[in-house]
């Protein structure tokens, strides 16, 4: 299709879609209406349970099944990266081209700050977690805290040090292990919030090391023919 | 806990082979797989079994109905039936690829396990949103699953292409599950429709623009998924790179359960507040484009995806008439389809194997040596014709039927075009490959323009067993030829189960008793008759012209196509049109895609 046919088309169709849903949300209700119907249901179950915060009550014990099924999208994700990209690897052991990791320069102070927040940051990454019962927080977002903290070790220029401090198979392995679990603790007994906030922390985390760290190893992989130019 | 066990099984033994697979003897992995799919196929036999008696439902976490905050899962005898075959068809891919897939540790069986489990789940589900997660994660795991062979720009190219349309199609779903909650407040199938039914209704007891837009919204997702015109570009790219046994599950089973969604959406929540004649359109479009296309094909994959997305069209069809008869046909003719689709996708991968092509002109004459496979694509040909007393047989003649009665005229000589050019695609295939004579060693085959465009396919492929195998292990024979014996034995399923099935599935209260209170409905059913002249009459209409196009087009290319009058120069002008609209190119499709929704929203418009 030529780019012009192709621009109409869309137009055409975008404008439809945009009708229909412009048609379709003016039939909301109002905007600032006092109905929460679903919300007021949703907190009344909480304090029932007495889950003082009521997004961790919703995910990890109303609704943990939709969990599940986040969770084990992200684990999809991370095992889908490692089969997509595993001929990356391969292309830079064929070939036996020369290639190194890495940014090479940088500066003291960024070096200074990656290693000083490394340590704070991990923390926080638990206290998120720890704490996701109580307040807000939970085992997504300290598991993407500590998942990113590990690679402020990158930002500090180190990446043998990185590359130590997550061998990739162990994450792997820890990822599903985490993913298995928190579907056995759901099975088991839902109304678990703390445990399956740790499950799901130790799952997010691993996965998001899994994922960073095989990008990484894309994007950073730098080649050098051996022929010098490419 | 049936239910809850039937997704869970393969969600732990997933969890447990992605966590040890590396250190694990390769046998256990695939010995540990089949018997987690072996697990989940006696599940769902057993729920089939309770279903029509014992209310299959369970709400998760125990926050039953009275809370209103929780998920159910609830197995009527149809979402039990799908997950039984879901549960054979992946039983039968592994069983096919125990010798595939020896280099990543047991990636494949992982992904494999979590494709089932998301498909049972999303199955099983009765709540909006729930059905959207597992329906995500159904895609991410297809988009790894066909990327799986990563090695080659094509496979990366289809993957990303599937990866794309499926997502935006997802997200208009999201969108309108939205609509449905700011509406209602319910995310529950049922509490939402009940809902809808008191506050959504304009003037004559139809859905207003808000009801409209959400059904057409939910639906984007799920017609992306089933394939209708114009949302089917991705499948074919899609089935041409994916690995065969993955393919027997997209099409098998993953692209039906798209009509699946929108059979239950529909019922369970948007009963008689919308109509479905766009379903009805888009899904005949998909039967005869489908059919032309995979007449067209000489990639053997890629004509077989065409063929599903014929297929897959007339289903849809056969949800858009509306009735208990009409789904009880399209039941008979999904469980047919799948195993004859499984089979011949199958014995592709056979050929595969063996010659490290599935183009159609190279392999010409090749397949000799390979009875047990050539018998499957002919008795594949002869099913998708509609032999008696195969699913698609039964299928044919039930919903015919019910057709008639609505008096859709156009059913029938559509019905029978689509099969009759499927069937006749794939039995030319048998001709040429396993009837055919050897081409002498040509040396103007090696095409330098046959691999340029995305939709000419051919040229050499890397086997995906390695090192080639010999003879063919049972393990790779087996499979095929159990699916297709099932799915030409489907026919004989009763009729008057299968129409009880039916007649509670499409009844809107009925499913709101089962998962709200537990009952089981009894709803007043017609036994399902697939024994009609009309019905036999029609088969052989289908086989005679599905002859005739396989020996026309056999007796052409022994002709070496010299002939050219007008209709020959239209029909190859045509073609070419055609071939081009296939580009391959995933701004076309998407600007398609957003035309389909367009086209949807004025079908489904009262004005």
């Amino acid at each position: 299709m030529r780019t012009r046919t192709r621009t109409l088309l869309f137009a055409a169709g975008a404008a439809g879609a945009a009708a229909l849903f412009t048609a379709g949300a003016l039939d909301l209700p109002r905007f600032g209406g006092a109905v929460h119907p679903y919300g007021d249901r949703a907190v009344r179950q909480a304090l029932r349970e007495s889950t003082t915060n009521t997004i961790s009550s919703v995910n990890f014990d109303q609704r943990a099944f939709d969990t599940i099924g986040e969770e084990l999208i992200l684990m999809a994700s991370a095992i889908g990266a490692v089969v997509l990209l595993r001929v990356v690897g391969k292309e830079a052991e064929d070939q036996g081209a020369a290639h190194r990791h890495g940014p090479a320069e940088v500066s003291d102070a960024l070096r200074i700050v990656g290693y000083l927040l490394l340590p704070v940051t991990l923390l926080i990454g638990v206290y998120i977690i720890a704490h996701g019962a109580q307040s807000p927080g939970g085992g997504f977002q300290g598991g993407v805290v500590l998942g990113t903290a590990v690679h402020l070790l990158y930002l500090a220029g180190d990446y043998p040090a990185l590359q130590r401090l997550r061998p990739i198979p162990v994450f792997e392995s820890t990822e599903a292990l985490a993913a298995g679990v928190f579907v056995a603790m759901a099975l088991a007994a839902a109304g678990a919030v703390p445990a399956l906030n740790g499950a799901v922390g130790v799952e997010v985390g691993c996965a998001l090391v899994l994922l960073i760290g095989k990008f990484f190893e894309q994007a950073l992989l730098v080649r050098e023919p051996p022929g010098g130019t490419p | 806990m049936i239910l809850q066990l039937t997704v869970a099984v393969p969600i732990l033994a997933a969890a447990l082979l992605a966590t040890a697979g590396r250190w694990l003897p390769r046998l256990v992995v695939d010995v540990a797989a089949v018997l987690a799919v072996a697990a989940v196929a006696a599940l769902a036999a057993l729920t089939l079994t309770r279903a029509p008696h014992h209310a299959q439902v369970s709400w998760l976490g125990g926050w039953g109905p009275a809370t209103g905050v929780g998920i159910p899962l609830a197995a009527d005898p149809f979402a039990a039936g799908l997950a039984l075959v879901t549960a054979l068809l992946t039983l039968a891919a592994l069983l096919f690829s125990w010798r595939f897939f020896t280099e990543v540790q047991a990636i494949f069986h992982t992904l494999m396990l979590l494709f089932l489990a998301a498909m049972v789940a999303y199955v099983y589900t009765g709540d909006l949103f729930d059905a959207f997660v597992f329906f995500e994660l159904m895609s991410v795991v297809a988009f790894a699953l066909t990327g799986y062979r990563s090695e080659e720009p094509s496979t990366v190219h289809g993957a990303l292409n599937f990866g794309i349309i499926q997502s935006i199609g997802a997200y208009l779903t999201l969108a309108g599950i939205a609509l449905v909650y700011a509406r209602t407040g319910q995310l529950g199938l049922a509490t939402a429709g009940r809902q809808l039914i008191g506050t959504g209704t304009g003037h004559g007891g139809h859905g207003d623009a808000l009801v409209t837009a959400a059904f057409v919204l939910i639906c984007t997702g799920y017609l992306v998924k089933a394939s209708a015109v114009p949302f089917h570009f991705w499948l074919a790219d899609a089935h041409a790179v994916a690995p065969t046994p993955v393919c027997v599950l997209f099409s098998g089973i993953m692209v039906p359960l798209g009509v699946y969604g929108i059979a239950r959406t529909y019922w369970a929540t948007f009963a008689g507040l919308v109509p479905l004649r766009a379903i009805a359109v888009l899904g005949a479009a998909a039967a005869l484009l489908g059919a032309v296309m995979c007449v067209l094909q000489h990639h053997i994959k890629r004509l077989l995806a065409y063929s599903t997305v014929s297929h897959v069209g007339l289903l849809l069809v056969g949800v858009a008439a509306h009735g208990p008869g009409a789904l009880a046909g399209t039941a008979y003719y999904l469980a047919g389809h799948a195993g004859v689709k499984g089979a011949l996708f199958l014995a592709a991968g056979a050929l595969l194997n063996r010659h490290q092509t599935v183009d159609e002109h190279e392999l010409r004459g090749r397949g000799r040596g390979m009875p047990v496979t050539g018998a499957t694509f002919l008795l594949g040909a002869l099913g998708l014709a509609g032999l008696p007393p195969s699913g698609l047989f039964a299928g044919h003649a039930v919903t015919e039927h019910a057709a008639e009665e609505l008096g859709w005229w156009w059913f029938t000589p559509l019905a029978i075009a689509a099969s009759a050019l499927t069937a006749g695609a794939v039995l030319r295939v048998w001709l040429g490959v396993f009837r055919g004579t050897p081409a002498e060693e040509d040396p103007a085959q090696e095409d330098p323009a046959h691999g340029a465009r995305p939709d000419a396919g051919g040229g050499h492929e890397d086997p995906e067993t390695r090192p080639t195998l010999r003879n063919l292990p049972w393990t790779m024979v087996s499979p095929g030829l159990v699916l297709l014996a099932a799915a030409l034995l489907a026919g004989l399923i009763p009729g008057g189960p299968v129409g009880a099935a039916a007649a509670m599935f499409t009844d809107r209260d009925g499913y709101a008793a089962l998962v709200l209170d537990g009952r089981v409905p009894h709803p007043h059913s017609v036994p399902a008759d697939p024994w009609t002249a009309s019905g036999v009459a029609g088969f052989l209409a289908t086989l005679l012209l599905a002859a005739l196009i396989a020996v026309h087009a056999v007796r052409r290319r022994a002709s070496d196509r010299t002939g050219g009058g007008i209709l020959a120069r239209a029909a190859a002008a045509t073609s070419a049109r055609l071939h081009a609209l296939h580009s391959g190119h995933i701004g076309d499709y998407a600007a398609w895609l957003t035309a389909g929704v367009a086209v949807l929203a004025l079908l489904t418009t009262r004005f």
